[in-house]
């Protein structure tokens, strides 16, 4: 019980002493989650629409198989794009491997379903009358598009911050894309894993507490915006 | 292999990437760094952290360092995804390059195993004559032995010891723990368990873990680490270049003196043992 | 009658699943004339409006807006310039009342003469005080008034409204009245979709009636007073 606390004291004391290894970790988790945030969510949000508004045949069979890849582990996503990205695989020659690109990649991947799913489901909720009023107005379908997103934003930021949540979380797919290489792809989670299996848990704590801190906030976040999502009447 | 269609929508993204991630690659020129896949014993006691800063100051080239088990470290040099590698295990680093995937070892240094253990030595490994003898201890005893199970060197070096002694390591008391040095010994200590280590991870760890050393000494379990430099016939466009000038920094007089020089506490982790006479040649055919 | 003709339907059918919904359609609209379509509950008429306001397609006929035949994208595209759709329960965007009837211009209207229009427009469907109000705080009548105003600033030729007076209490359908005698005296074609017509007497100038998927032009406007509506509807669905 002691060492716990003790550990504790000596995390927060990095954390508040400016520490600047560890600071630049949480930059570069931060960095890497944020870019691959941007880049999923575009396509993401119009295949979201796409699901919602369009009738095609395969719709349910996509709807199906984006639920699959929610539950798909951060390793094995992690795998697939080691093995693309290798310079064995079909994709070696770009070199992308251990990089930060890599570990966007492996980040978006993880990202897209979740952003779909909610996505989705927030569009859903949306009411229907909201895009054919638009149209109607004489709303052209990109500005259509864009009238139902600001409709659905509560629901749609949900997403992005659930999937801001995992994927800045995630050790596995990190860990074997971004080769935890110091000062360039350690992240918070792979220096965590790195730093336990030293014994260092000072930094680890300390690092857990970031994740920890952002959590709260995420989720914090999440219950302020649903809070507003509430029809008014 | 490659798929023509596959490989232009993914361009597509990936170029959408890198201008999203701006300054991501902008840092770490791509021509100069240098890729070193190496064990977690070197990275994690803190050896490289000591030796490569003035390496990239004098050269300008900065390293990359993934720090795996050596058998993913000499996969990675085997698919090109490295430039060179560090690792621990003669065997294995000899048909590395047979196999013309690396181009030639260089010795750099050694160090040590020991076999830690609870300090009470249930198995009285410590009176044991060698390490066979002090192996054939723990199994009669049928004492708990954490082994790392990942293929790495040190793995490689338990495994051989085994074989040596003439025993399956499959007892009651043996576990396999698919994990780093550090976890390992981790686990031992929460288990009050015996396990092979490196030294210089162990020297890192010992302040942390109710353990003591069982048994060392054995000349059998002396560890050399060699540094291999991936073919470039097989990847033109690997960082050769900067691979060779690792080498030859880290076999010169200077790296040799600064590995010498590396302590944990009062104690010195790793024996420089470089030839020198690979040292001339090696700056004679440059 | 001497009046150009807008828009012309003809041979218009359209299924759901095994259910004819509607077959055979064939009228035409003209400006400043206001229509009446009758019809029951589930007779057609919502699928008929949506298909002239092109967010329904049809499975089969022509719809003429006086550019000759074309495909259903482009006629969809002709619609959709000439043709207002408001849902019997108009949709209200997040945001305030300015905001809702700011979005019917078009974005290149520069800000002054933007809040001029919008201005006017409020004045028209009397709901100064309601400017900043949240729109989906308001109640129906008010809703009513805002879609109004909406479809006013966005200048159709043709508006189509369903139940457009459903579900409004007596003093909020007068008004609702008034607002639309003013888009008939400016030479909108209305299309009104009710399965109750006595409301309109004073501003129906025809009568259409919508039964089995089939349409009956009801010229007598005797014809408008008897009751057999529900009757008819009724009578369908025990058929």
């Amino acid at each position: 019980m002691e060492t716990l606390t003790l550990t504790t004291l000596a995390a927060l004391n990095l954390l508040f002493s400016g520490n600047a290894e560890l600071w630049e970790i949480i930059a570069i988790s931060f960095r890497v989650s944020g870019v691959a945030i941007l880049v999923a969510t575009p396509p993401a949000l119009l295949a979201a629409f796409f699901l919602t508004y369009q009738r095609f045949p395969g719709r349910r069979l996509l709807i199906s198989i984006n639920s699959t890849f929610l539950s798909v582990p951060a390793v094995v996503v992690g795998l697939t794009f080691f093995i693309l990205l290798s310079r064995q695989g079909p994709l070696g020659e770009w070199k992308l491997l251990f990089t930060q690109t890599a570990m966007v990649l492996g980040q978006i991947a993880l990202a897209f379903p979740i952003l779909v799913a909610m996505g989705h489901s927030a569009l859903q909720a949306a009411d229907r009358r909201a895009w054919e009023t638009a149209r109607t107005l004489g709303a052209n379908p990109l500005r259509a598009l864009f009238t139902i997103m600001r409709e659905a934003r509560f629901g749609l930021m949900a997403a992005l911050l659930a999937a801001f949540g995992r994927i800045i979380a995630e050790v596995g797919a990190s860990m074997m894309l971004g080769g935890n290489i110091l000062h360039y792809t350690r992240n918070i989670p792979t220096a965590i894993a790195l730093e336990s299996s030293k014994g260092e848990f000072a930094q680890g704590i300390a690092l857990g507490l970031v994740l920890l801190t952002l959590a709260f906030t995420l989720n914090a976040l999440l219950q302020h915006i649903q809070g507003k999502g509430q029809p008014v009447t | 292999m490659t798929t023509p269609l596959f490989q232009r929508l993914a361009r597509w993204l990936v170029v959408a990437i890198l201008f999203a991630a701006g300054s991501a690659g902008a840092d770490n020129n791509p021509n100069k760094t240098i890729r070193l896949a190496t064990t977690t014993s070197t990275d994690n006691a803190g050896l490289l952290a000591e030796l490569l800063p003035p390496f990239t100051a004098s050269t300008g080239y900065p390293v990359h360092v993934i720090a795996v088990g050596t058998g993913k470290a000499l996969r990675m040099g085997r698919d090109g995804d490295v430039d060179l590698v560090l690792v621990h295990a003669r065997a294995a680093e000899d048909k590395f390059v047979a196999q013309g995937y690396g181009e030639k070892r260089y010795g750099v240094m050694y160090n040590d195993f020991v076999l830690v253990g609870p300090e009470s030595d249930p198995a009285a490994i410590a009176a044991a004559k060698d390490a066979t003898t002090a192996l054939k201890k723990l199994a009669d005893h049928q004492a708990i032995f954490v082994s790392r199970g990942d293929d790495s060197g040190t793995h490689k070096k338990e495994l051989s010891l085994w074989k040596r002694a003439a025993i399956e390591p499959n007892g009651d008391g043996y576990r396999e723990a698919g994990q780093g040095m550090g976890k390992v010994l981790q686990i031992a200590s929460e288990l009050d368990a015996y396990t092979l280590t490196d030294r210089g991870t162990w020297l890192a760890y010992q302040g942390k873990s109710p353990l003591k050393i069982a048994f060392q000494g054995d000349p059998l379990l002396f560890n050399p680490y060699g540094i291999i430099a991936v073919n470039p016939k097989r990847y033109p466009d690997i960082n050769h270049r900067g691979a060779d000038a690792l080498i030859k920094w880290m076999i010169s007089p200077d790296g040799q003196q600064r590995i010498g020089d590396f302590r944990i506490g009062d104690n010195q982790l790793f024996t420089p043992a470089a030839d020198a006479g690979e040292f001339a040649a090696f700056s004679h055919g440059q | 009658m001497s009046d150009p003709v807008i828009l012309a339907l003809s041979a218009l059918n359209k299924r759901f699943g095994k259910r004819e919904v509607l077959r055979d359609i064939a009228f035409e609209l003209r400006p400043g004339e206001c229509t009446l379509l009758s019809g029951g509950n589930g007779a057609g008429k919502t699928t008929l409006l949506r298909i002239l306001s092109g967010l329904e397609r049809p499975d089969r006929g022509r719809i003429d807006t006086g550019k000759g035949p074309l495909s259903w994208r482009r006629s969809k595209a002709a619609l959709q310039k000439r043709v207002l759709y408001l849902h019997q329960q108009p949709y209200m965007f997040d945001g305030s009342v300015r905001y809702n009837l700011g979005y019917a211009l078009p974005g290149g209207v520069p800000k002054p003469l933007r809040n001029a229009l919008i201005d006017t427009a409020i004045d028209w469907a009397e709901l100064g005080p309601l400017d900043e109000t949240p729109a989906k705080s308001l109640s129906g009548g008010e809703r009513q008034r805002v879609s109004l105003a909406r479809a006013r600033l966005r200048n159709p030729q043709i508006l189509l409204l369903d139940e457009p007076t459903a579900n409004l209490d007596q003093a909020a359908r007068r008004r609702t009245l008034d607002l639309l005698k003013c888009f008939k005296q400016e030479g909108v074609s209305l299309l009104l979709a009710s399965h109750d017509p006595m409301h309109f007497s004073s501003l129906i100038d025809r009568h259409l009636h919508l039964y089995d998927g089939r349409l009956a032009a009801l010229e007598d406007q005797k014809l408008m007073q008897i009751p057999p509506l529900h009757t008819l509807a009724s009578l369908r669905s025990t058929a």
